[in-house]
């Protein structure tokens, strides 16, 4: 199938395929764009001016914020404001949900190209959009877009994009898991021109509510976009009255231009080459039992980073998200890992990021794929391989090093969709937020955050569960972290839990599931780092827990627990959980980073003492040797862990060779890529054994072992409830020393991958 | 012989003690602060004060009529991690919660560098680690129900478990239990039978509140801080008891009024970050005395810039705090700190070369480069000096020489690494300063809904009058105080003494309209007489008693809450319409206008009790004689001073503030010295000295 830049006659305008923007926008002459600016500020107005900018922005996000109140705002703070300049560059965008800001800019774009000829675009007019193909996520996530304009020339954007608790379609809550396609879904609205010369148009409004069953709570989460748009125009209008048009846009200028140049000379102190990740999707549909494969691709070249998607699955069933959804995705990854430090200004970066992937594919579908699960499954699924990818690329940078990430939990959502009556006897519907609780991945210099959130989401709050009670007919047993969910190895990821309920107060809930990443885990590891717990669903009909509530002893665990276990599939529809059936969900861990038997005996003892592992782990997948349940023994440790490398080595047989060249850059936390007088090499950077040369993938040249996915963590079960490929937990060993350098988990039928390729004869240490 | 009410407040270098006589007038005595324990330097102050007087120690505390005191010994714990060892009980399945911290990283209000660089951030060391909490099989549900009874023989395991692990104060935190608080008493009562030697402490009793994080933390810390607090307040009590004074010791609390020693054992939560509080307490006075219903009160020290707002006479308070990210609730006047002080260093951008101030401090050690203490990166302090602001003979009332040269030095490589003047650039550190604290004023009034135009600022620290003309004018405010006299140098200490008895009762029940208002009155009720049980307690006579009840309301479906103030304690029908109409008024004042909507069920979520007990005020004196004319010795010297509006240095008037009178009136550029600050008066700004000696600035002179 051909990527984007290959299809030259098709018309990427957001119609039936996703609008991507040209070089050159063709806005009308209608509208008069403001140009001119200062190029000299001196730095005290600059950082003056840039401070307010950012103040804009954010008292922007907590205008939304007060004004909503909806658990959303609050809470899953599901929403972002943004700054832009005239043609649509970013200037800053918030610290809230991350991947909307890769579906902002596309969308001003589009406003400007579509709409400045008819019906125009002028001062105090506001356009309301959620359009999927033209650039919103899925269709709840809509968008506000306020230009700003100052002496009748459009001057910047201010827009804000908040999620809806629902806008129609087949499934209360607008996410619809059994659609087949957006005709199933919410209302769909290419940019429209909601406010007119500081006036709301009133039969717009109608029709934009008109398709939701909570209309009241749209209409004030649209008071709440309005007056978050108004208050960052009214303090722009100010800025300008204050220092002058020509010094507040010279600044935003220079915010991109400098996010520019920290950009190029982070791109300046890394090699060229080519990364790849590849993970699954699990059931596109109900009853569907495939794997659907995800490929990320980043090509670096100078300056210039290329994402492509090259042999991802077709779309399909209900698990699609947009070009747009793609790409926001892949930008929360650019901006935490490249442009942390420049604040949330990710414009200067984006003039050199080009993103090329295939249309067709279910993570750049074309109209009307189903696209309303996109965040909770597909952009995840795009977003956190896009952590491996950039952080293999700046690995060899010591300073950059410093912020990589492995995958933090929920890496794919495990949604809990219930319903029926409430304990005040009225309707409901729900996902519930805990998942949110996430964790964050290990570093490479040290361990993740249990239950440190979702990394998409750098701010975010688990409602407490006396909230979550409160408002829905439940009672929950527990919510704990969980020993073993942390992906392990020198650095071990974050930890999961598991939330745990039966129905309170009323008769039965009705429930759906939505999930992936419940046989293959989602959250792998890097570098050897070993993967996290998949997500979990545990189902117990008719159990004894009357008993335990009857004799006051409760269970911690659902493995406590006596009755008819079932299998939850993950696009399970309809569900009945009656009052005695106990329900669990648990989400994903963070990946661990770097090879386990390299973790300190002291940290694993930590580990011990915290719960944060068992003691058959630590046995197992550290290699430790331990005195009692919370001592590790440590010559005895070093002892057991040489003689497991040893045998290794030795059961494989094959002649290895130490090849001493120079070290060109280090790859990896066991790989290096080498020289010498006969070219360039892989090498294992613990004994200097050759693993090929660098045209060859060094995997290749490694002992490899193949397991059961279920040895890569002890939370992980078989596979084959869930689908019927075959999957593998493979691993990648030094020959000469037995050292892990890597892991893929894979369906059996998919080769080996290339994670890591250098290109040929580019060397910027030298 | 007179009575007195007398204020004391233990700094880091120094104890200060207030007395307050009859008449109002005051007396201060200083003593050095005694941290291996700190009753001693209390004592000594105390005794420095009755010696101003002519009075024997024993004969003072006798005529002390209500001695209030603000004590660190809490906060100290927390920020040296040198609090006891805690185990907490809670609902066996709920163990984690205070691990979980709600699936964040406890990031709220923190720099937003840590928030979007993850690496850079972490959780907190646990406060109680995994292996000292226990779960035990009970349950209460949302409608205060027992689901599941007690089980006592987990619950007596667990109590004799954290004992026998070393454990010293035991927390006891149950879900739902504000609802029903059986189950947290009885384990309470165990505890006190089979390890009585433990500081217990329930949340029912501590933070009846909705929410199971905040109400564990809450007495996770309360647990954390007790022995500590309990040992130090009861060995000052006993002290002054045998010394002859007989009333109940009031301590300084985070509410913004004061609570008696056997509360404050009981809960020392209420303590917990109580310093800054005194300051606004101290303040709402002043404003008051002065006819000033709206304050921002801004501190500006060398490490941190706390502001607090005073809103129609009343403190701005939050029902939800933070420590080293851990939140937890607790009835608070809300002040809010920001990382800039004198010592924020100065740095540029290597990559973008841009100016940056903040938000890292170079601290009192080293400090700023002119301290000449080993600091090499210059900070506001530094451009200060460099600018003429400060004199580098006269700082802090002449006990430390600075170093103009270094500082001069220090600024001048940054200077050329921009290409910029040394002025230009300490000018502009200066201002991006100023525009920093204008900004966070500016977030406390207006997400609060308030109109900052409508306010004026108190300037207190030393470096805040140096910076708060220029931040007042950004803001748009219309006059700056500085306190003076004798009562500035002092001020916690004077906020301590012009505090008043304050009780603090909430409870959560959560109820949606049409409200059934039988039970809304029954525990509105309850928490008025749990208040007069605390002020007879307190020995506060019933004529003083004085309750403020109010409920925290919000839409059925959204999170925001607003405090909405009730007339009475006893609601009828007719009063329910005006209960609507306050609370959509205080909604859209707070949230916006539009925000409300108008026919959605409301829910009550909170009742809360005020009940306090006016303390005896002092009584500042205004001086009628006013007057116009600046004595000629006043002007103490003439400095060349670098001015941004002119861009350019030149000699300035600077004024020594004790030689100026009360009616003085200076207009800027000029500057004005006490012994503790400097106040910068730039051109097109004026100073004048009012009735009671405080310096009053004029931001938008012209």
């Amino acid at each position: 199938m051909p990527r984007i830049s290959e299809m030259t006659d098709v018309d990427f305008n957001g119609v039936e395929q996703p609008y991507v923007p040209p070089k050159t926008l063709n806005i009308s002459d209608n509208v008069k764009l403001h140009t001119n600016w200062d190029r000299e500020i001196d730095p005290v107005t600059y950082e003056v001016i840039r401070h307010n900018l950012w103040q804009i922005n954010e008292e922007h996000g907590a205008t939304i914020q007060r004004i909503s109140g909806s658990p959303v705002a609050m809470y899953a703070l599901d929403l972002n404001p943004s700054i832009l300049t005239e043609d649509a560059e970013f200037v800053y965008f918030g610290p809230y949900m991350q991947y909307m800001s890769g579906v902002t800019d596309t969308q001003v774009k589009w406003t400007l190209e579509f709409r400045s000829e008819n019906p125009g675009i002028s001062e105090g007019d506001m356009f309301i959009a959620n359009d999927p193909w033209v650039g919103a996520a899925h269709q709840q996530d809509v968008m506000l877009l306020c230009p700003v304009f100052w002496e009748g020339e459009l001057f910047c954007w201010v827009t804000n994009c908040l999620h809806q608790y629902d806008i129609g379609g087949i499934t209360p809550g607008s996410f619809c898991p059994a659609a087949e396609s957006a005709y199933d879904e919410g209302i769909l609205l290419p940019p429209l021109k909601i406010i007119e010369n500081f006036q709301v148009r009133k039969d717009i409004e109608a029709v934009y509510l008109r398709s939701s069953r909570k209309p009241d709570l749209v209409a004030l989460d649209f008071r709440a976009q309005m007056a978050g748009n108004t208050t960052a125009r009214e303090r722009i209008l100010d800025l300008i009255k204050r220092y002058g048009s020509g010094i507040v846009k010279g600044v935003m200028k220079r915010v991109i231009d400098n996010s520019e140049k920290a950009y190029l000379e982070k791109m300046a102190r890394i090699p060229d080459g080519y990364w790849q990740d590849r993970t699954y999707v699990e059931a596109c549909r109900p009853g569907d039992r495939r794997t659907h494969r995800v490929m990320l691709g980043l090509r670096k070249e100078g300056n210039k980073l290329l994402f492509t998607n090259n042999d991802s699955a077709p779309q399909d069933g209900a698990m699609n998200a947009t070009y747009s959804g793609w790409r926001g995705s892949i930008m929360v990854a650019v901006n935490e890992l490249l442009c942390w430090d420049q604040y949330f200004a990710p414009g200067g970066a984006l003039r050199h990021i080009e993103f090329d992937p295939t249309p067709g594919t279910f993570n750049c579908a074309h109209f009307p794929a189903s696209v309303s699960t996109a965040p909770i499954q597909s952009m995840e699924i795009s977003l956190y391989p896009a952590y491996n990818v950039l952080s293999k690329m700046i690995y060899p940078d010591t300073e950059m090093r410093k912020d990589i990430m492995c995958i933090g939990g929920t890496s794919q959502w495990p949604a809990t969709l219930f319903r029926g009556i409430d304990q005040w006897g009225e309707r409901y519907g729900y996902l519930l937020i805990d998942p949110i609780g996430g964790a964050i991945g290990a570093f490479t210099m040290a361990d993740g955050i249990n239950t440190g959130g979702q990394s998409r989401t750098p701010i975010c709050q688990l409602p407490n569960i006396e909230h979550t009670e409160q408002n829905f007919p439940i009672l929950f047993l527990y919510r704990k972290e969980l020993p073993d969910s942390g992906g392990a190895g020198q650095y071990r990821g974050g930890l999961s839990a598991e939330s745990c309920f039966i129905p309170h107060n009323t008769d039965v809930i009705t429930q759906d599931t939505l999930s992936s990443g419940n046989a293959t885990p989602t959250s792998s590891g890097m570098m050897g780092g070993y993967p996290s717990t998949t997500n979990a669903y545990t189902f117990i009909r008719n159990s004894d827990i009357f008993d335990n509530i009857a004799a006051s002893k409760m269970p911690e665990d659902t493995s406590e627990l006596r009755g008819d276990p079932i299998t939850l599939q993950l696009r399970e529809e309809n569900f009945q959980q009656s009052a005695s059936d106990v329900y669990a969900v648990r989400w994903t861990g963070g990946g661990g980073f770097g090879d386990p038997m390299n973790r300190s005996p002291a940290d694993i003892a930590q580990d011990l003492e915290n719960y944060s592992i068992t003691v058959e782990t630590a046995r197992k997948v550290y290699g430790a040797v331990l005195s009692d349940d919370t001592t590790v023994d440590v010559e005895a440790t070093t002892k057991l862990r040489a003689e497991i490398r040893t045998a290794r080595v030795q059961r494989d047989g094959r002649k290895s060779k130490v090849r001493n060249g120079t070290v060109l850059f280090e790859v990896g936390s066991c790989l290096n890529a080498m020289s010498d007088g006969g070219g360039q090499y892989w090498a294992c950077s613990n004994c200097s054994t050759e693993l090929g040369t660098t045209a060859e993938n060094y995997k290749g040249f490694c002992i490899r072992e193949d397991n059961p996915v279920s040895a890569s963590n002890p939370l992980i079960g078989e596979p084959d409830r869930f689908i019927d490929d075959a999957v593998t937990f493979r691993q990648f060993f030094c020959p000469g020393c037995g050292h892990l350098i890597d892991n893929e988990i894979a369906v059996d039928t998919d080769p080996v991958l290339a994670d890591i390729s250098i290109l040929d004869g580019l060397n910027p240490n030298v | 012989m007179s009575s007195y009410l007398c204020g004391l407040d233990i700094g880091g270098t120094f104890t200060d003690c207030v007395l307050i006589d009859d008449s109002g007038a005051l007396t201060i005595a200083k003593a050095p602060s005694t941290p291996s324990n700190f009753a001693e330097g209390v004592m000594e102050a105390v005794n420095r004060a009755a010696t101003k007087i002519g009075l024997a120690l024993p004969d003072l505390l006798e005529a002390i009529e209500v001695l209030a005191h603000g004590t660190t010994v809490g906060t100290n714990a927390v920020i040296q991690r040198r609090g006891a060892k805690v185990g907490l009980v809670t609902t066996k399945g709920h163990n984690d919660v205070i691990h979980i911290m709600r699936g964040s990283r406890g990031l709220s209000g923190q720099d937003i560098k840590l928030i979007v660089h993850i690496p850079e951030s972490s959780k907190p060391d646990p406060i109680i680690p995994k292996r000292m909490i226990r779960g035990v099989s009970e349950r209460v549900d949302c409608f205060g129900k027992v689901v599941v009874k007690l089980n006592e023989d987990e619950a007596r395991a667990a109590i004799v478990e954290l004992r026998d692990a070393g454990c010293e104060a035991l927390a006891i935190c149950l879900l739902w239990s504000f609802l029903d608080p059986t189950h947290e008493k009885r384990i309470k009562e165990l505890a006190q039978e089979l390890a009585p030697e433990l500081y217990v402490t329930c949340s029912s009793e501590l933070a009846p509140k909705w929410g199971e994080y905040e109400r564990t933390t809450a007495v996770a810390l309360n647990g954390y801080i007790g022995p500590t607090t309990v040992g130090y307040i009861t060995k000052l009590d006993e002290q002054l008891t045998d010394m002859g004074y007989e009333p109940p010791l009031q301590i300084t609390q985070c509410a913004g009024g004061t609570i008696s020693v056997n509360k404050a054992t009981a809960a020392p939560l209420l303590t917990l970050d109580s310093g800054p509080v005194s300051g606004v307490t101290g303040s709402l006075y002043l404003g008051g005395l002065m006819g000033f219903p709206n304050v921002i009160t801004s501190d500006l020290g060398g490490t941190s810039f706390d502001v607090g707002v005073i809103h129609e006479g009343r403190p701005v308070v939050s029902y939800r705090s933070i420590v080293h990210q851990y939140e937890y609730f607790l009835p608070k006047v809300d002040v809010q700190t920001l990382g800039t002080g004198g010592g924020s260093k100065v740095w540029i951008d290597k990559t973008t070369r841009t100016l940056r101030v903040g938000p890292e401090s170079a601290g009192a050690d080293p400090g700023p480069v002119c301290y000449g203490r080993g600091g090499t990166i210059p900070t506001i302090t530094d451009a200060d000096l460099v600018l003429g602001y400060l004199d580098p003979k006269n700082f802090a009332g002449g006990t430390m020489q600075l170093n103009r040269d270094a500082a001069v030095q220090a600024l001048q490589a940054l200077a050329d690494e921009l290409g910029m003047g040394l002025f230009e650039l300490a000018s502009g550190v200066a201002q991006i300063a100023e525009f920093q604290m204008a900004d966070l004023m500016r977030k406390v009034t207006v997400q609060k809904g308030l109109d900052p135009r409508e306010f004026v600022v108190f300037a207190f620290g030393g470096a805040g009058p140096v910076h708060m003309g220029v931040a007042a004018r950004e803001l748009g405010v219309q006059k700056v105080i500085v306190p003076q006299g004798d009562t500035a140098a002092v001020w916690c200490a004077f906020g301590a003494a012009s505090a008043d008895i304050l009780h603090v009762n909430e409870q959560v029940n959560i109820m949606s309209s049409p409200f059934d208002l039988e039970k809304v009155n029954t525990l509105l009720e309850q928490l008025e007489s749990r208040g007069r049980k605390q002020l007879m307690d307190d020995q506060v006579d019933p004529e003083r008693h004085q309750f403020a009840l109010s409920l925290d309301m919000r839409h059925r479906g959204q999170i925001n809450e607003v405090e909405v103030d009730l007339d009475s304690g006893v609601l009828s029908n007719s009063d329910i319409d005006r209960l609507r109409a306050r609370f959509v008024e205080r909604y859209e004042r707070l949230y916006g206008r539009g925000a409300a909507l108008p026919d959605a069920r409301l829910e009550i979520v909170t009742y809360r009790c005020r009940a306090t007990a006016l303390s005896r005020k002092p009584k500042l004196v205004k001086t009628t004689e006013l007057i116009n004319e600046v004595d000629p010795g006043a002007q103490s010297d003439n400095r060349e001073i670098y001015w941004a509006e002119s861009g350019r240095k030149s000699a300035t008037r600077i004024f020594d503030g004790y030689k100026l009178k009360p009616g003085n009136s200076l207009d800027g550029p000029c500057v004005v010295e006490t012994a503790t600050t400097s106040m910068v008066i730039h051109p097109r700004q004026s100073v004048n000295v009012d009735a009671f000696g405080n310096f009053v600035i004029d931001p938008n002179h012209n």
